[in-house]
């Protein structure tokens, strides 16, 4: 009981992270029906970036949050015409393709980024990563990491925006009536390839920032990439695929069940715990927690 | 009948080439079986720097010396891909492609005990720089050999030198991931501690990798003395900073291998401080050697020449492998290639190997649950003290005295 509040706090920051890791992640799915099993490598990327920007510049890497993601955005927007490319034309079963080229993305970037950055784990300073708070009532206490909760107001904060851009915006208009219907959204003057161009760099972008608040929080390596897509993964199963607005709960019930199993019950069986719980949301309602997924 | 032309012609070429001639060289192949990727590519090219620094150092000095005549060493590198399968599968491809005379070994422990049945089949030695599960040893593989000890023998020490300090510790908790090396080291922690009269709070193995924020939550409340971690690299990172971030800091945080790596230091900088490891080697360490490098000071400084990182006891016990059958193969007189006949002849001569290097003494056990492991080093306790690796135990040993207890993360 003495450790309740801090289980609960405790899931909801790690649920935080699970927000930010998937939600692009299921943007991408949603309008382009791709699977990109690259996601934690662009994490890893955007990690890196983040990184060396700051070895440059010496500047807060919150504040530098900004320019990865434009940096970022800028290399996803020319990607995206590839990975249209091999889900159209004359070849079958377009999910299985863009599988199998997201695949082949994120074992060349691994490939690339353990040359080029070398095997080491690193971590990105940061004047937050040093602070919390702790709170106090009875016998019952709790303490807040400031760094993670700056990942709680980041990850609520892309959510909202993702939210108005979605459902305030022509751009958003478009982009919902791409993922509902291609050729109809087509017909009524919707621009297929440009629209899920700037999906696709938007996905990018805020993956790649995901990676600089990994690197605060955790840490970095050229190695990380599978974890993460593994997360992502799960998260958006469970929020039915594609179901945007389906993912902070998906991700927020992830985090505190893994925050009960380490806390409360055996630490070890903390994945089997999520394996299970995803087995059985996926029997019982195979388009996720809300049956809105595609 | 063109194409049966061709594939006649192309089978004459393959029967004819000297691939298929009975093998004659004047230079040992050397299999090297590590992990150059994935999850532990970290520690798979710490062994690589080893190997490759002794191959150098050997073949700068003509090679190694049979009957008045030096025969250089060539290294066959496999990419294990941090997989015991794909490590298996690569060792096999060394001996029965590439011929190898005999291996150096991987640098985690499971790859080691998938690889090690292999080298038994095929009766090619291998002496691993890394491995340190005692689990390798207890199963006595007649061709498999090490030369840093297990982790049961140097986790122990670690302990007690804690035990020392006063004040004394009295509670922990113990945790490892779960993995053959780190379930290793978190059950020699747990058995030393047991030993030495601490009340272990709270012992758990959990999955690899994990974000333990949570956990550590719950330790906090639990307020032990010692926070005894068995994990890899990014593991030992990612559990210091959940410590900071939830603001506890216990009176000893014990680590293994990891924190020697300078990754950890630059990683954490001031946060890596007063976290206690366990080593066999250190760069500063009083070493008399009489193969290649004559102490451990000249060896950690042609390393960092060679590489520009300093050099740990992994690395170190990697190009101590090399040294072991460079002296057994010197013995015996084994010209390259090294027969069946000579290999099971080379496995004898390893066991009887007890020679003073830079490393440190190398004498392999024959007998007991030690088998065929190196039991001529004495286990150091270290710590982190200003980013740089100190020796604090056993008293013998000691280059400082232990900063303890750890001062908390608010007044570094």
């Amino acid at each position: 009981m003495e450790l309740l509040p801090q289980a609960l706090v405790d899931g909801i920051m790690l649920g935080a992270i699970y927000i930010i890791i998937a939600i692009a992640f299921s943007l991408v799915y949603g309008v382009m029906h791709v699977i990109d099993f690259a996601v934690g490598e662009w994490i890893m990327l955007g990690a890196f970036g983040g990184y060396y920007l700051f070895q440059w510049t010496r500047i807060e890497p919150l504040l530098l949050l900004p320019a990865v993601f434009v940096v970022f955005a800028a290399i996803g927007y020319p990607l995206q015409p590839l990975i249209h490319r091999v889900l159209s034309g004359r070849r079958g079963n377009p999910l299985l393709m863009g599988l199998v080229f997201t695949f082949g993305l994120s074992l060349m970037f691994r490939g690339l980024a353990q040359t080029f950055f070398g095997f080491y784990s690193l971590s990105i300073p940061s004047r937050f990563s040093n602070g919390s708070f702790f709170f106090q009532n009875g016998g019952l206490s709790v303490t807040i990491s400031s760094v993670r909760l700056t990942g709680l107001v980041y990850a609520l904060v892309i959510t909202g925006i993702l939210n108005y851009l979605l459902k305030h915006t022509d751009f958003g208009l478009g982009v919902r009536a791409l993922a509902q219907n291609r050729d109809a959204a087509g017909l009524m003057g919707v621009n297929n390839k440009r629209t899920s161009a700037y999906v696709y760099a938007i996905y990018v972008g805020i993956s790649a920032m995901t990676g600089v608040l990994i690197g605060m929080i955790l840490s970095l390596s050229a190695k990380m990439g599978p974890d993460y897509t593994t997360f992502a993964f799960f998260v958006v199963v469970l929020a039915g695929m594609g179901y945007l607005a389906g993912v902070p709960a998906a991700a927020f019930l992830l985090g505190i069940i893994q925050s009960f199993f380490l806390i409360y019950l055996d630490p070890g069986y903390t994945l089997l715990a999520v394996f299970v719980l995803l087995y059985t949301i996926l029997l019982v309602s195979p388009r996720g927690l809300f049956g809105k997924g595609v | 009948m063109r194409r049966a032309v061709w594939l006649a012609l192309i089978a004459v070429a393959v029967l004819a080439s000297p691939l298929r001639a009975e093998e004659k060289r004047d230079f040992f192949k050397i299999g090297v079986v590590t992990e150059l990727s994935g999850d532990l590519a970290t520690g798979g090219n710490v062994t690589k720097r080893g190997y490759d620094l002794w191959a150098e150092a050997v073949n700068k000095t003509g090679g190694i010396a049979i009957g008045g005549k030096k025969y250089q060493v060539k290294l066959y590198y496999a990419d294990a891909q941090s997989n015991p399968s794909q490590g298996a599968a690569a060792a096999e491809r060394l001996i029965t492609q590439e011929k190898v005379d005999f291996i150096l070994g991987p640098y985690s422990s499971g790859v080691t005990i998938a690889v090690a049945p292999v080298v038994e089949k095929y009766k090619v030695p291998m002496i691993t720089g890394s491995a340190e599960s005692p689990l390798i040893w207890k199963q006595k593989f007649l061709y498999t050999f090490g030369t840093i000890p297990p982790v049961n023998f140097t986790g122990a020490a670690a302990i007690q030198t804690l035990v020392g300090l006063s004040p004394a510790p009295r509670t922990a908790v113990i945790f490892g991931s779960n993995d053959t090396f780190s379930k290793a080291t978190a059950e020699a922690f747990d058995g030393a501690a047991k030993k030495a009269g601490i009340k272990v709070l709270k012992f758990n193995i959990v999955p690899a990798g994990q974000d333990l924020t949570p956990l550590m939550s719950a330790v906090k409340v639990l307020n032990p003395d010692i926070v005894a971690f068995g994990g890899h690299d990014e593991e030992l990172i990612k559990l210091v900073k959940s410590l900071r971030q939830i603001d506890f800091t216990p009176k000893a945080l014990l680590m293994h291998y990891g924190v020697t790596e300078p990754a950890f230091v630059d990683a954490l900088k001031k946060d890596a401080n007063q976290t206690f490891g366990g080593a066999v080697w250190t760069a500063t360490e009083k070493t008399k050697g009489k193969i290649l490098w004559k102490d451990a000071p000249t060896y950690a400084a042609t390393a960092m020449k060679a590489f520009n990182v300093p050099a740990d006891y992994t690395q170190a016990g990697s190009s101590a492998a090399g040294i072991a059958f460079q002296v057994a193969l010197e013995k015996i007189k084994a010209t390259p290639p090294v027969s069946e006949a000579k290999r099971a002849e080379l496995v004898k001569e390893l066991e009887k190997v007890d020679v003073e290097t830079f490393y440190g003494r190398v004498k392999f056990a024959t007998e007991g649950d030690f088998y065929h492991s190196n039991v001529g080093l004495n286990p150091l306790t270290i710590q982190i003290q200003n980013g740089r690796v100190v020796v604090v135990g056993p008293k013998t040993n000691a280059e400082m005295k232990a900063q303890y207890p750890m001062t908390p993360w608010s007044k570094r």
